[in-house]
């Protein structure tokens, strides 16, 4: 009977928790499913429902396509750039954790994290200024012609791919870093004691050992790179001045179709992809990474 | 308790559920001080901030209680706000500034109430037919116009004397003749200041908003409508071939501009550009920029586009009373000269005396004062034009980035079927494809 109400008692304990969860998280997504199905356009108080319409028009949509194109390869591009140079950093400043300017080291490389977005990629996209920019600058010295960074449209997505991973180090090298705290000296004592090299001992010591870590970091990354909107959005925007060739972007196309073409099923379906495909990935990336010993 | 004005600045991407906050907030307020009469202006023209500040100063002896919240943001997101507002709920007394073409939708839907008849009245009497046409809806008034966008050609006198020029282009062939001598480049022969500034490239409609200023010129539009009111994509025609080809010839063949090159009205003032085609506002944005920019302004070669911008009221009762009172006073003739001499913005009142304005400001009379058979042309007021645009504008910065298609005219008009097919399945989808 005690038992019993100890266990009402906890699941009235976390009830309200529970239903403000539903309300704010769940049933929203559960909307968006109900909307990805019928044809809405925000107005009219009639959502005829159209099936799998809005997924069929989709991939027969040029800009849908672009879209999902640009916004995959700059996820992967963003964690293929980060995640291995965020190791490498996190392990040169462990190395110097005993060093006074090791609490500087971390705060330099987290600070870009922390910098607010739009400012950040204000000041990128005058780095990547083809005629005033201080990187053609910087080219020139060595005799390179200015490059357009942002108006040719292969490197308009390698720029945004810069200015993500440059945002998203600080935080995967601040994560990286208390992994490498937690990592077992006597490991390395014993590798040592066996004649591994620093070398050996990271690529085989260290780096099984991070797995948890790496796809923690992994996921985040390439969930927030999936969602990337306001940094292709600064760089190329409709301003008059200097506006450069627009990396199309699902969470941009999404809020083009929704608010502008008031078209929010399909908008709706857009974001349906989105999170099919982010919890994919996830799916892959815990079965590859995932610690096999049970641990 | 005098008139008092406020501005806020919304951030960028503000949500529905900021918007409903900010409504409660707002009708809190309302409620401490049970005196004073509050409405709120949401402009998408931050510009217009001072315009609407002195147009509440003008109603203190009328309304000494009347409390005005100016809400400036940029257009594109005042657009999304007012989409999410209209759906969500917005303040009785809220003033809302919308273009013709994208009131339609709400219209349609029924969420923006039609004018009161005194009014209607004053909109029949002080405007011409296309504002009056612009404002209404299945016969009925709505808004009440405001002001319009309507595009001159800016040009660089100094540099147009230095290139042995005595006057601006008059025909488009023109156009192109004098962006090549006026460019000045350096060894290499690439050019340092552009001889025409284009819009070339970034996100939005505005670059298709661009190309059909040019199309006009050459005889094309991108929409026609048909006779039974349906409408029709028209710029895979020879003069899309035209105007397409002549921002190709610029770009790669004379080598005028680059898609690098600083651009609009910002390069104008730092004499980056020789010319270039804008609205009135670059006037006063040149005098707070560039005041000693040497410059003058010219009709363009055959007409322009006129974009109308309304006012519309949200709401009933005293504070829409009030509101329709504030949007009405905008249009008084010593605020529409207010409006032009201090902001830039044509008024679209009719009757009003120029002579003034014109005297202290020269450049504005290329607004004002055109040949009898100028044509205008206005974005059609259908629900998806936006989406049309945004595409079209998608299609012609690809075109523009690809230097293979000058001197093509094949390629060229098989790329605008291509985009005209597009267009036309929007139309389709939206039951507006005329046969």
């Amino acid at each position: 009977m005690l038992r019993r109400r100890k266990w009402m008692f906890a699941v009235l304990a976390v009830l309200p928790t529970l239903a403000i969860f539903a309300w704010v998280r769940l049933y929203p997504i559960a909307e968006m499913f109900n909307l990805s199905l019928r044809d809405w356009d925000l107005l009219s108080p009639r959502r005829p429902f159209i099936g799998l319409e809005n997924f069929i028009d989709l991939f027969d949509d040029r800009l849908f396509i672009a879209a999902l194109i640009n916004t995959t390869i700059i996820a992967l591009g963003v964690a293929i750039i980060t995640i291995p140079s965020a190791i490498v950093i996190a392990a040169l400043i462990h190395s110097r954790a005993g060093s006074k300017l090791a609490p500087f080291y971390e705060t330099a490389i987290f600070v870009p994290h922390v910098v607010s977005l739009v400012p950040a990629a204000l000041a990128w996209k005058w780095i990547f200024d083809s005629e005033l920019g201080p990187l053609n600058a910087f080219l020139g010295v060595f005799g390179i012609d200015p490059v357009a960074w942002l108006h040719n449209p292969t490197l308009a997505v390698l720029c945004v791919i810069v200015l993500c991973s440059w945002q998203a180090l600080g935080y995967a090298v601040i994560i990286y870093l208390v992994g490498f705290k937690n990592l077992p000296v006597s490991l390395y004592e014993a590798a040592r004691l066996d004649g591994a090299s620093a070398r050996q001992s990271f690529w085989f010591i260290t780096v099984p050992l991070l797995k948890p870590i790496t796809l923690y970091v992994s996921v985040v990354i390439l969930i927030s790179g999936f969602n990337v909107y306001a940094q292709p959005f600064v760089l190329a925007s409709d301003t008059q001045g200097s506006p450069s060739h627009l990396v199309r972007v699902l969470v941009y196309d999404m809020i083009e179709n929704s608010f502008s073409n008031f078209r929010i099923g399909y908008a709706s379906a857009e974001a349906v992809i989105l999170l099919s495909i982010v919890m994919i990935i996830t799916v892959i990336q815990f079965s590859i990474l995932r610690d096999r010993s049970g641990r | 308790m005098n008139t008092e004005t406020t501005a806020k600045r919304g951030p960028a991407g503000r949500a529905r559920g900021l918007l409903l906050g900010s409504a409660l907030t707002a009708s809190a307020l309302a409620a401490v001080s049970a005196t004073a009469q509050e409405i709120t202006v949401l402009t998408g023209y931050p510009e217009l901030e001072p315009f609407y500040e002195h147009v509440a100063e003008g109603m203190s002896a009328e309304y000494p209680d009347l409390v005005v919240n100016i809400e400036p943001i940029s257009l594109r997101e005042h657009e999304r706000r007012v989409a999410l507002g209209l759906t969500g709920g917005l303040d009785d007394g809220t003033v809302i500034e919308f273009a013709s073409a994208g009131a339609q939708r709400f219209l349609e839907a029924g969420l923006l109430p039609a004018a009161p008849e005194d009014v209607a009245a004053y909109v029949q009497e002080n405007f011409g037919e296309f504002f009056v046409d612009g404002v209404s809806y299945d016969g009925q008034i709505y808004g009440i116009p405001l002001f319009r966008g309507q595009s001159a050609l800016y040009y660089n006198t100094e540099m147009f004397e230095a290139a042995g020029l005595d006057g601006p282009p008059t025909t488009m062939e023109e156009f192109t003749e004098y962006a090549d001598v006026l460019t000045q480049r350096d060894d290499a022969g690439n050019p340092t200041v552009s001889g025409w500034s284009l819009r070339l490239s970034g996100g939005g409609q505005g670059i298709a908003e661009k190309f059909w200023i040019n199309l006009h010129q050459f005889g094309g539009t991108v929409l026609e409508q048909t006779e039974d009111g349906m409408w029709r994509a028209a710029y895979a025609s020879p003069e899309g071939v035209a105007a397409l080809s002549q921002y190709l010839d610029n770009l790669y063949v004379y080598n005028t501009v680059t898609s690098e090159m600083p651009a609009d009205a910002e390069a104008f003032e730092r004499e980056q550009t020789a010319m270039f085609i804008r609205e009135s506002w670059v006037i006063g944005d040149i005098a707070q920029n560039a005041p000693d920019l040497p410059y003058a302004t010219s009709v363009l070669p055959t007409g322009s586009i006129a974009l109308s911008q309304n006012l519309y009221v949200m709401g009933d009762g005293e504070a829409a009373d009030a509101a329709w009172a504030f949007a009405q006073a905008t249009t008084t003739e010593d605020n529409m000269i207010w409006l032009l001499e201090n902001v830039g913005w044509l008024p679209n009142r009719s009757g009003l005396d120029y002579a003034s304005v014109i005297e202290t400001t020269p450049a504005l009379d290329a607004f004002v004062t055109y040949p009898d058979d100028y044509a205008f042309f206005t974005l059609p007021a259908i629900g998806p034009i936006a989406e049309i645009l945004t595409r079209l504008a998608d299609q012609l910065t690809t075109a523009y980035a690809d230097e293979s298609l000058a001197g093509d005219d094949a390629a060229i008009m098989a790329l605008l079927e291509e985009a005209a097919e597009e267009t036309n399945e929007i139309l389709d989808r939206e039951g507006l494809l005329a046969e």
